[in-house]
């Protein structure tokens, strides 16, 4: 809390755009460094301008928001639920996003319905999620995750349905909402913007969640009003979520591995995390979506396989150190 | 940026305050009036109420009836933030497990005086520091909060309070956890709050630390009966009997009387 | 009706073959979508192992630079550029090789992927052919939109033939009740809308799963036991693997395994919708005459 935050958050940017300086410059083709920043100055082979400008470009842009938006989202809910094993993946936000949005695809309806669904569905799984750890009794760790999980699982199985009850149809299109991937993004700009206007709006917040962090009852008692407070977390985290899997589908992890690898350098003030979290998620799912496009070319692996690989194996120290 | 300045504040009163324990029937109304300068101690057994009274007085929670002033203002009126300006607490419960360091932690009690977009300052810091030296837990700052032994999470919520700075200091047992050394630095620093001017009251669970330190007593029974007043009146030996169902014997030390239960 | 068939294509064949050169050729896909060309195509990409075969089927073999994994027919595809999976393609590659036409595949590609190609204005024809009829027509409209209309309408008019020839054969064979096993774990048929089904028709068999309501439903083995077809029809992991049809042998009760009617049918030559269909309708025909001919 004492930290400068403009230091690390300038080295983060400079990471982003590295990361994005080399998505653009890889993939299965190969093309020259400066005949790609011959094509940012406007000049080019049209077969390259088509490669960086319309594919790599888009999709690379794809990829951070959508990092950016999951990392925010994981540790708005870490501190709302003030559990760092809070993740939107983990505890079925974005199962139920997809459904939400597979709803609305099976419906026939396309655009700002799908995503408005899915934004819905993200809402409903917090709310069952929150509603059934809470119970009657006490929100333990434990209780909450096992919660999450079974409902993701629940998700799972709503989605499999759906598949397979959908005509054949749809069925390529909608494959990837069970395994997040970032090629069939197609516009980056809602996603973006709304990463920007939530880093802006939670800045101003990020005392106030420091605070919640250390509980409801302390954080009432050092003047915050908690409930509404845990509402706009709640609303956001879901928006953030649903946006980010209405773009990729679901992709795992981001929201646990970042905020946590975050949390161990930077400390803990939600102030410099949260746009950390932008910046880094970015940056970690265009390295790996990267990775995801040219590891066995010309086969192109789904990103969530390889943000999977990477959680996975954190989740389950994280766990374990918990005890 | 602290909001309009008002003169310190001197009391905090309570107007036939009920508070409100599910399926109890109304306590005796208290009228409570907590006064710069005094170190007041909550007794009563398991259940008596003394959290709930803790947090009622905090705003917490609501009363059943009855009102909680700030000098002649009801508290209703002020907003939360400014009555966390005034009003202080350490909880018995605490919630460590989100990661946080020492420092942190100490430096949340800052954030009723900052607005949304301040950063804390080098004064908050100085603060911070000094109330984690009070409590002796400074060369802890950098440690996370979850990995700290009781009596050294109980001293950092301690310095939290201190760091927030309210008129009135409310405690939860704040000698849980402690060893001996701590719990009298503790006690001799609260006492030492209240001559500069805070008014102190907490909940005890050991009746003796109670007769050592504090100048006024609230005994809670659990019926809802209760009582109070200064330490030495409330402090006899019939009351106390009455109040822990319990015999007691008691000798005199250093001119305080001292309580020892009784093996029968 | 074949023969109105063979009249209009041959007058399209004649119109086109005319010496009316940098005309702009025509077709409609399977999403209705007519696909215009300024001239026919010469870079194809085939994003199914299906289109490939149709593709060489049509003529237009040579022109193929694209190709998608398992295009393994015939064998001069499986030299040609892969870029990657069907169901996730190499976008960058795709476009590195420049293709003047995509074939793209209704059910199996994604959309947003053939959408992105459509963007960047190369023209994407969409197939999907779900009856033998669709598959002479899908190999006349490529020839048309390749420019290699005298190969591909005289292929697309031998299998249309061929195919004729045996619905002739078999329109009064004795219906035999079949199950044709698309896939083993889990266990998979067809039902009676998909050109499998066609064949099952065709060869006077009687789909026991023919009237389900999914056009790849999964069942059962106990709802294969409870239909008992007579005959058992299985393709399998490559072409020789017969493993799949030894899961029977336990139902002795079953009539197909009494009477040793388990078949096995290599799967490529069934499962694609390509002019090979006629073999493996012919070899499907067999199988079933077999069965009649085992009959007490």
């Amino acid at each position: 809390m004492i930290r400068p935050i403009a230091l690390p958050l300038l080295l983060l940017a400079l990471a982003s755009i590295l990361a994005m300086v080399i998505s653009v410059g890889v993939g299965s083709v190969a093309i020259a460094p400066m005949e790609v920043v011959s094509v940012f100055m406007g000049e080019g082979a049209d077969l390259q301008r088509t490669l960086v400008l319309e594919l790599r470009l888009p999709r690379t842009l794809s990829a951070f928001a959508t990092g950016g938006l999951l990392a925010v989202a994981g540790a708005l809910m870490q501190v709302l639920l003030r559990n760092p094993l809070a993740d939107p993946y983990v505890l079925g936000l974005s199962g139920g996003a997809a459904v939400g949005a597979l709803l609305a695809m099976l419906a026939g309806l396309g655009g700002v319905i799908v995503s408005g669904s899915a934004f819905a569905g993200a809402m409903l799984a917090t709310l069952m999620v929150f509603g059934l750890a809470h119970g009657t009794g006490s929100w333990t760790p434990s209780r909450l995750l096992l919660t999450g999980v079974v409902v993701a699982a629940g998700w799972g199985a709503v989605i499999t349905l759906m598949l397979a009850i959908s005509p054949a149809r749809e069925l390529p299109g909608m494959l990837y909402w069970l395994m997040g991937d970032v090629s069939y993004a197609r516009a980056p700009w809602p996603g973006l913007g709304l990463l920007l206007v939530v880093c802006v709006v939670v800045v101003p917040l990020g005392r106030s969640l420091n605070v919640l962090a250390r509980g409801p009852m302390q954080a009432a008692a050092l003047g915050i009003s908690v409930r509404p407070l845990e509402w706009l977390i709640y609303v956001l985290a879901s928006l953030l979520t649903a946006t980010a899997v209405t773009m990729a589908g679901s992709i795992g992890f981001v929201g646990l591995v970042i905020p946590h690898m975050l949390r161990l350098v930077l400390g803990n003030d939600q102030r410099l995390i949260l746009p950390a979290c932008a910046l880094a998620g970015g940056t970690l799912l265009v390295l790996a979506d990267t990775l995801a496009r040219v590891v066995i070319a010309p086969e192109q692996l789904p990103v969530g396989v390889i943000t999977a690989l990477l959680g996975v194996p954190t989740f389950l120290y994280l766990l374990y150190r918990s005890r | 940026m602290t909001g309009i300045k008002r003169p310190p504040m001197q009391t905090l009163n309570t107007r036939r305050l009920v508070i409100d324990i599910p399926c109890r029937a109304d306590g005796y109304p208290l009228d409570l009036t907590i006064e710069s300068g005094q170190v007041w101690g909550v007794l009563g057994p398991n259940g008596a109420g003394k959290t709930t009274l803790l947090h009622t007085l905090a705003g917490l929670r609501p009363a059943r009836s009855g009102g909680l002033y700030l000098d002649d203002l009801s508290a209703r009126e002020l907003k939360r933030r400014a009555l966390s300006q005034q009003l202080g607490l350490v909880f018995q419960d605490r919630q460590d497990g989100f990661p946080a360091t020492v420092l942190e932690t100490a430096l949340i009690g800052r954030h009723p005086w900052l607005s949304p977009w301040q950063m804390e300052g080098a004064d908050d810091l100085v603060m911070a520091k000094r109330s984690l030296e009070a409590l002796d837990v400074l060369h802890l700052k950098d440690r996370l909060v979850s990995t700290l032994s009781g009596g050294e999470r109980q001293r950092v919520a301690i310095a939290t309070l201190m760091t927030q700075s309210p008129h009135t200091w409310l405690l939860d047992e704040p000698t849980n956890h402690l060893d001996l050394h701590h719990q009298v630095a503790v006690m001799k620093l609260l006492t030492d709050r209240a001559a500069a001017g805070n008014a102190i009251f907490m909940c005890l669970h050991d009746l003796n630390l109670a007769a050592r330190w504090c100048d006024h007593i609230l005994l809670m029974y659990p019926n809802g009966g209760a009582c109070w007043g200064p330490a030495e009146r409330m402090l006899v030996p019939n009351a106390l009997e009455r109040l822990y169902n319990q015999k007691l014997a008691t000798v005199e030390v250093d001119g305080a009387p001292f309580f020892v239960p009784r093996r029968d | 009706m074949v023969k109105l068939k063979i009249v209009v294509a041959m007058l399209g064949w004649m119109l086109l073959a005319s010496p009316v050169l940098g005309a702009s050729v025509c077709a409609t896909d399977d999403l209705g979508e007519e696909i215009c060309l300024d001239r026919p195509a010469k870079r194809i990409a085939a994003l199914s192992p299906g289109a490939t075969e149709l593709a060489w089927a049509a003529g237009a073999g040579d022109q193929v630079v694209a190709v998608v994994a398992y295009s393994d027919y015939p064998p001069a595809a499986r030299k040609v550029t892969s870029v990657g999976s069907h169901t996730r393609m190499d976008m960058e590659r795709l476009l590195q090789l420049r293709p003047d036409l995509v074939i793209g595949w209704v059910t199996g590609n994604p959309t947003e992927q053939l959408a992105t190609l459509k963007a960047l204005d190369i023209p994407v024809f969409s197939i999907e052919p779900r009856s033998f009829e669709a598959v002479s027509q899908t190999i006349e409209r490529l020839s048309t939109l390749a420019g290699t209309e005298s190969e591909g309408f005289a292929e697309a008019e031998r299998f249309r033939q061929g195919i004729a020839g045996l619905r002739a054969q078999f329109e009064k064979a004795d219906p035999v009740p079949v199950f044709y096993q698309v896939w083993d774990e889990p266990l998979m048929t067809v039902n009676s809308q998909h050109l499998i089904g066609e064949m099952i028709q065709l060869c006077g068999g009687d789909n026991v799963f023919g009237h389900l309501g999914r056009l790849v439903p999964r069942i059962s083995a106990e709802a294969v036991v409870a239909a008992n077809p007579e005959a058992i029809l299985a393709g399998g992991m490559g072409e020789e693997n017969r493993h799949w049809l030894t899961r029977w042998q336990n139902f002795p009760s079953l009539t197909a395994t009494a009477r040793y009617n388990l078949f096995f049918i290599p799967p490529s030559l069934v499962q694609r919708p390509t002019p090979r269909m006629l073999e493996g309708t012919r070899l499907f025909c067999d199988k079933l005459e077999v069965a009649r001919g085992r009959r007490p």
